[in-house]
Order: structure tokens, then C-alpha cells, then sequence
């Protein structure tokens, strides 16, 4: 059974192979860099965020506490503190131009750790649905295509691409229950 | 077709924004009067908003394939390093023993079992034994660490002047590790705690020297 992710944190500081390290990474890097890169704007700064995550989370490994919150929520926390130092280290390097703080989230910038949390796993159940149903929400949502458009460029009845979204949208659903999104 | 049968596929649509607009207008009305619709139509309105989170976590894609072998890699390099180069911290042996020193050397390698003696957890006592000449006598207990060597040396028997300064060696073949330097009290003993680099398997002998400007005596010697 693979370890959780408590028993890899719990790992990371004896494991001098670094597997138990690169496990945290191939699950949480992806997600942490769409974080940073929706906060800062820029891939470098994003990419450095997400170093400065896995370094702090190795250095400060014991202090995890699973009571406390998930590694997930543990790692957001420390991208969140990561982002505020590089937004610091930008104001005073005016050669790094990284987004100004929205208005929505002024000091701070991008999404919030619970939006950032909930869009992964609105990203996780699309790759769960089928790529037909995947496909009829990126370009009705995403690329706000309207249901005759879409139709022209599947080369499809319009009928079937309305049936279609419509499983897709409840497909969705039942994916997000499942992950006990509502 | 009844009016919901018609309806129902419509609300995918409906809901992402993607109807003409007489064919939204239509749903709409049909949802005014129709609870079952309208509670279909709920349970999937809300998940544009959703979608709408999902959107930028999407648009960033991965990092960049690189950035994992760059953390694992600074990861390592913040790691206390537990086998240094040893040869950093080696210099090349100063002075080699006479033939007729080593001929001299008694080695007793001891296990402290206490019994009178000041016991060694986890290290292990060599006796020190006087090079010709000499009339001191000592002891080292020797315990293995992360950093190298933690040495405690009793030493008795030396002149009794505190100008006097003392190193201990770690010898093996061809190179020598300082474990540091001491001096004797009035009454010619001395108990200091060394440390050395030199790790457990790495010298094969211990030497006490007594230092001078120009060179350096051999007092006393252990054989491991």
C-alpha cells in the first residue's frame, strides 16, 4: 500500500534517497505551481515558489502536526507565506514585475488557498469524466463557445452536443459528490 | 416529446451560457412551472462557479519538468552531509615514529566494562601508552559521531608546566588528523574532550605530542 502523505512527511527528514520527497512532489507540485502562478503571474517566480515550498516543508518537517490539517492545507499555508516573501523580495526588485494584488484579495493577490484547493479538484473530476465530456465543458466554459458553435466545430448535431453537455454537467456532479464537493 | 423531455438536455447548455437566445428564454420559462426541471436545473447551476476556480489551476499547466531534480537537489543540499571528504581535513603527517618508539608501544584496546573505571557509553577506551622516554601515562575513550570522533582523554604523568601544549593525532598510513591541543594543569594531569574528523576505521593509532615551535615529541601512543 503506497505510504500517506502524513507518513511521507513524517519520512522526509531520515530519507536520505529523497523518494519520499519526490512522492510529495508529483502530487502537490502541479497544483502549488497553478497557486503561485495565479498569485504572482510569472512562471520563474511561480517555479520558485514551489522550490521554497518542498525546501520549508523538508526543513520544517516535524513540525507538521495531522491534528492540525492535512499535508495539503500544510503545504498551501506554506506556498501562501512563500508567495508574501516573493511579492516582498518583487517590491523591492522592481525588475521582477509580478501581478499587482487584485482588488478582490488586496495584499495578497490570485485566488485564496480554498480556492485554489477547490479549483485542483474541480480540475481533478474533469480528468475524470470521459474526453468527450471533458471536451464539450472546456469549450462551452472555457473557451465560452456557444452550443451551435461547438456543433459546427465537432462536425456534430447540435442535438447531440446539447444532450452531451448536459451528461457532461451531470457526470460533473456526481464526481464532485464523490470527493464531497456540493 | 412533452415539454420536460424537451427541456432536460437543453439545461447543460442553459447553464454554461451556451443557448440561442429564444431557446434560453424557452427553458426558462418551462422552469418557472416546473419543480422538477427547476430542481434538475439547481443541482447543476452552481457548477459554473466551480468551474470558474477550476479555470486557472487548468490554465498553468506543470511546471516546468526541470523543477523537480531542482528541489530534490536543493533538498540534498540543505541534508547534513554524514561522509565528508575526509581528506579535507587531513594534513600530511608531520612526524613518523621511530622504529625503536614503536617497538615500545604497548596497545591494550579495553572495553570499559566500569568496574572502577569511568564508564563509556557507546565508545569504546584505548590505553595510552608512553613513548621512550616519557613517563606519562593515559587513557582515551572513543565515541563515534555524526561530526567524527569524540575523544576524552585522561592524561597523567606530564611535566608539570602549563606552557606546555600538547596535540593529539589520529594516524593512519600516509596521513594524520588532528583531534586539538591541550595543556597539562599544575600537577601534570589534563582531562579534555577532543574531537577529530578522523572516523571509526579511518587511523589505526593515536600519538600524543608534546608541540614545540620548530617540532613536535611523541609522549605518548596508542596502537587500534
Amino acid at each position: 500500500m503506497a505510504p500517506s502523505d502524513v507518513q511521507l512527511i513524517q519520512r522526509v527528514r531520515a530519507d536520505e534517497t529523497g523518494e519520499a520527497m519526490r512522492a510529495l512532489y508529483r502530487t502537490y507540485s502541479g497544483e502549488l505551481y497553478g497557486f503561485a502562478l495565479n498569485a504572482l503571474g510569472e512562471r520563474g517566480a511561480a517555479e520558485e515558489v514551489v522550490q521554497e515550498v518542498f525546501t520549508r516543508a523538508w526543513r520544517h518537517a516535524a513540525t507538521y502536526d495531522a491534528r492540525r490539517g492535512s499535508v495539503r492545507t500544510w503545504l498551501y499555508q506554506i506556498a501562501r507565506h512563500a508567495i508574501i516573501d516573493m511579492r516582498r523580495r518583487a517590491s523591492v526588485r522592481p525588475s521582477l514585475a509580478l501581478h499587482a494584488p487584485s482588488e478582490a484579495d488586496a495584499g495578497e493577490g490570485g485566488p485564496t488557498i480554498e480556492q485554489a484547493m477547490l479549483g485542483w479538484q474541480v480540475v481533478a473530476a474533469l480528468d475524470r469524466l470521459t474526453p468527450e465530456h471533458r471536451q464539450v465543458i472546456r469549450l462551452a466554459h472555457f473557451q465560452g463557445l456557444s452550443m451551435r458553435e461547438i456543433a459546427e466545430r465537432c462536425e456534430l448535431p447540435v442535438g447531440t452536443v446539447k444532450s452531451r453537455t448536459w451528461y457532461a454537467l451531470r457526470s460533473l456532479r456526481l464526481v464532485l459528490e464523490e470527493m464531497g464537493i456540493r | 416529446m412533452t415539454g420536460c423531455d424537451h427541456v432536460r438536455p437543453e439545461l447543460g447548455g442553459y447553464v454554461l451560457g451556451g443557448l440561442q437566445p429564444e431557446e434560453a428564454a424557452a427553458v426558462r420559462e418551462h422552469l418557472a412551472t416546473c419543480a422538477e426541471c427547476a430542481a434538475e436545473h439547481a443541482s447543476l447551476a452552481g457548477l459554473p462557479r466551480l468551474l470558474a476556480l477550476a479555470a486557472p489551476m487548468a490554465e498553468a499547466g506543470p511546471p516546468a519538468p526541470a523543477l523537480e531534480e531542482r528541489v530534490l537537489d536543493a533538498i540534498a543540499g540543505e541534508r547534513p552531509h554524514r561522509a565528508p571528504r575526509r581528506r579535507r581535513f587531513l594534513r600530511p603527517r608531520v612526524l613518523l615514529p621511530t622504529a625503536a618508539a614503536l617497538a615500545v608501544i604497548a596497545v591494550a584496546l579495553v572495553i570499559a566494562l566500569g568496574g572502577g573505571e569511568e564508564s563509556a557509553p557507546g565508545g569504546f577506551e584505548v590505553a595510552l601508552k608512553p613513548v621512550a622516554g616519557a613517563t606519562a601515562k593515559g587513557r582515551a575513550v572513543l565515541a563515534s559521531g555524526d561530526a567524527g570522533i569524540k575523544m576524552q582523554l585522561w592524561v597523567r604523568g606530564l611535566p608539570r608546566d602549563p606552557g606546555i601544549v600538547y596535540e593529539v593525532h589520529c594516524d593512519a598510513p600516509g596521513w594524520s588528523a588532528s583531534a586539538g591541543t591541550f595543556r597539562a594543569d599544575s600537577h601534570g594531569r589534563a582531562y579534555v574532550v577532543l574531537n577529530t574528523a578522523a572516523r571509526r576505521g579511518e587511523y589505526d593509532a593515536i600519538r600524543v605530542v608534546r608541540r614545540s615551535r620548530s617540532s613536535e615529541t611523541d609522549v605518548l601512543q596508542a596502537k587500534l
